[in-house]
Formats: C-alpha cells, sequence, structure tokens
C-alpha cells in the first residue's frame, strides 16, 4: 500500500517531502527510480561492470551529501549531470587524462531548450519539417521515418535496411539532431 | 501523418519503469510495445545514454540482480544516515539534558544523605 503509494508521487514531490523533513527515506525513494539508469549511463562511460557497480553506490553517496547542502529544482537532470561528471572523473584518475572527445560529450551544455510543444502547434513548422526531412541524408531520411512515422522498432528497421542496430540508432539521434537545427535555422530567416 | 511527425520533435513524457526496461533488454517485449519504448529512451539523453551502457551487459539477466543489491545497499545507507541524525537530534533537546543533569543531582544528593546517615550511626 505504501509502495503503491510512493510510485503515484512526482520526483517534484518526493524531493520537497525531503527538502521539508530532511529525512533521508525520501531521498532513498527517489534515487531507487534511477538506479538502472544510473547503472546505465555509468556502465556508458566505465565499460566495466564492477566499476558501473561501484560508481553507482558512489553517486548515491554524493547525492545525498549534495542535497543537505543545496537545493535543487530539476532533479533528474542534475543526477544525470552528476553521473557523468563522476564517470569523467573516474576516467581522469585511470587514464591520468580524458579524451578529448569524451570530455566535450560529458561537458556538453544541454541543447538551448526551444519550446517545441508550442512551435508544433504551428503549421508552417510542420511544412518546414516535412521540407527538413527531405534534406537529410538518405540514411538518416530512411531510419528516421521508419522509427517516427512507420513506428518500427529499431531491430524491424535494422532487419529492413541491412543497417546494424548501432547504426540505426545513431541515424535516428543524428537525424532528429538535424531536423531541429535546420527548422531552428529556417524559422530564424523568415 | 502531421501526429507522427510532431512526434519527432515534441518533448514527449519520456517517463519510463524499470520493469518495462528490462523486459526490453531481455528482448521480452512484442515489437509494438519495444517501438514506444525506444521513443521514450531517444527522447531523453539520460535514458539514451542508460539504454547504450545496459546493453554492453554480458548477461542482461544479471543487471535485474544488480540493481536489486544496489537498492538494498540504498536502503542502509539512507537508514544509517536517517539513525545518526536521530541521535543527533537527541543532542539538541534541552529538556533531556536538564533532566540528565537533575537525575545525576539527585543521585549525588542520595549518595550524600546515605553517606552522612551511615556515618551518624
Amino acid at each position: 500500500m505504501k509502495a503503491e503509494q510512493y510510485n503515484r508521487m512526482t520526483d517534484q514531490q518526493l524531493l520537497e517531502n525531503y527538502q521539508s523533513s530532511h529525512d533521508n527515506e525520501w531521498l532513498g525513494i527517489l534515487l531507487e527510480r534511477y538506479t538502472l539508469l544510473l547503472l546505465g549511463v555509468c556502465m556508458k562511460y566505465l565499460k566495466n561492470e564492477e566499476e558501473a557497480r561501484d560508481s553507482v553506490q558512489q553517486i548515491f553517496l554524493k547525492v545525498i551529501q549534495e542535497l543537505q547542502k543545496y537545493r535543487v529544482e530539476y532533479f533528474k537532470s542534475w543526477l544525470y549531470m552528476v553521473a557523468k561528471n563522476h564517470c569523467l572523473m573516474k576516467i581522469r584518475d585511470r587514464q591520468g587524462k580524458v579524451p578529448a572527445e569524451l570530455t566535450e560529450r560529458v561537458m556538453a551544455a544541454p541543447d538551448e531548450e526551444t519550446d517545441w510543444q508550442a512551435l508544433l502547434q504551428n503549421d508552417r513548422v510542420l511544412d518546414l519539417m516535412d521540407e527538413s526531412l527531405n534534406e537529410l541524408s538518405p540514411e538518416q531520411k530512411q531510419c528516421v521515418t521508419l522509427f517516427y512515422l512507420e513506428k518500427k522498432s529499431y531491430q524491424e528497421i535494422s532487419e529492413e535496411t541491412g543497417f546494424s542496430m548501432l547504426q540505426v540508432k545513431s541515424y535516428i539521434q543524428n537525424g532528429k539532431r538535424n531536423l531541429k537545427l535546420m527548422i531552428e535555422k529556417k524559422l530564424k530567416q523568415t | 501523418m502531421q501526429d507522427n511527425l510532431k512526434d519527432i520533435l515534441a518533448n514527449l513524457n519520456t517517463e519510463i519503469d524499470q520493469e518495462t526496461l528490462l523486459l526490453y533488454l531481455q528482448d521480452k517485449l512484442p515489437a509494438s510495445q519495444k517501438h514506444d519504448v525506444e521513443r521514450k529512451l531517444s527522447a531523453s539523453e539520460f535514458e539514451h545514454d542508460a539504454l547504450e551502457g545496459l546493453q554492453q551487459f554480458d548477461d542482461k539477466k544479471k543487471i535485474a540482480h544488480l540493481v536489486e543489491m544496489l537498492n538494498r545497499d540504498l536502503k542502509k545507507k539512507v537508514a544509517r544516515k536517517t539513525r545518526r541524525r536521530e541521535k543527533l537530534r537527541l543532542k539538541d533537546q534541552p529538556w533531556l539534558i536538564f533532566a540528565v543533569v537533575i537525575f545525576l543531582l539527585l543521585i549525588v544528593l542520595c549518595y550524600m544523605i546515605i553517606h552522612r546517615m551511615i556515618q551518624a550511626q
């Protein structure tokens, strides 16, 4: 019953309960929601199961300590940043320095937020999107179309196109990013 | 078609429960659900990175066990911190300190009375 009640609470509510009562139990409930994601992020950067597991434990400790000192507004994005920075430090300790491409990727500031939700109500934006879709590379266009418009899974796209799963994911991610950039550029020009 | 186009750039709700994600990793979801999970995962950088990492585990079944162990450890950490804080909180209560001092004074007083009575005999 209690667990069900907690499940219905948002991250923000759990965080507010923690901030007002300073009871770490709320923090425990909140962090449990992200254990799997943290394990994945640590594994992605550290590429070692044991190190990833230890890092998740260290991140938990860091979060408990930091939240006693600072007030955090957007828990999920803050937690993601803490995890990425922790991994970066680990890699630095291990190798003496961090490969430049990883530093750029980890330290890159999040994309400037465009209110796409509002923009998408505009028919002109949808026309631009249709137009920009045709300007993507053939691979990106094919993968984005199959994924978003035909609602196919990565595996189905991989079977249909002959690309590896990794390539499919990359074409979709890059295609989506390029679409955003193209539309933003076109909107600025008009 | 237009609604599907909106999906590409809309900030969709990316919340995805751990159980569904574990089933996805073990390839136990039907194709329709798979696409839904992937769409949510691709909308958030956090989830996207996590998926990439989780797919690097040799044995996907081990992931659930690891998560369980980590959660158990987290509960211990949280309980330990709470207990420590409760102990510290006791120190902050002046009436408790006052009661302890009175109690100690009473013991000393009783000792002195008994001591004098013994000496008087």
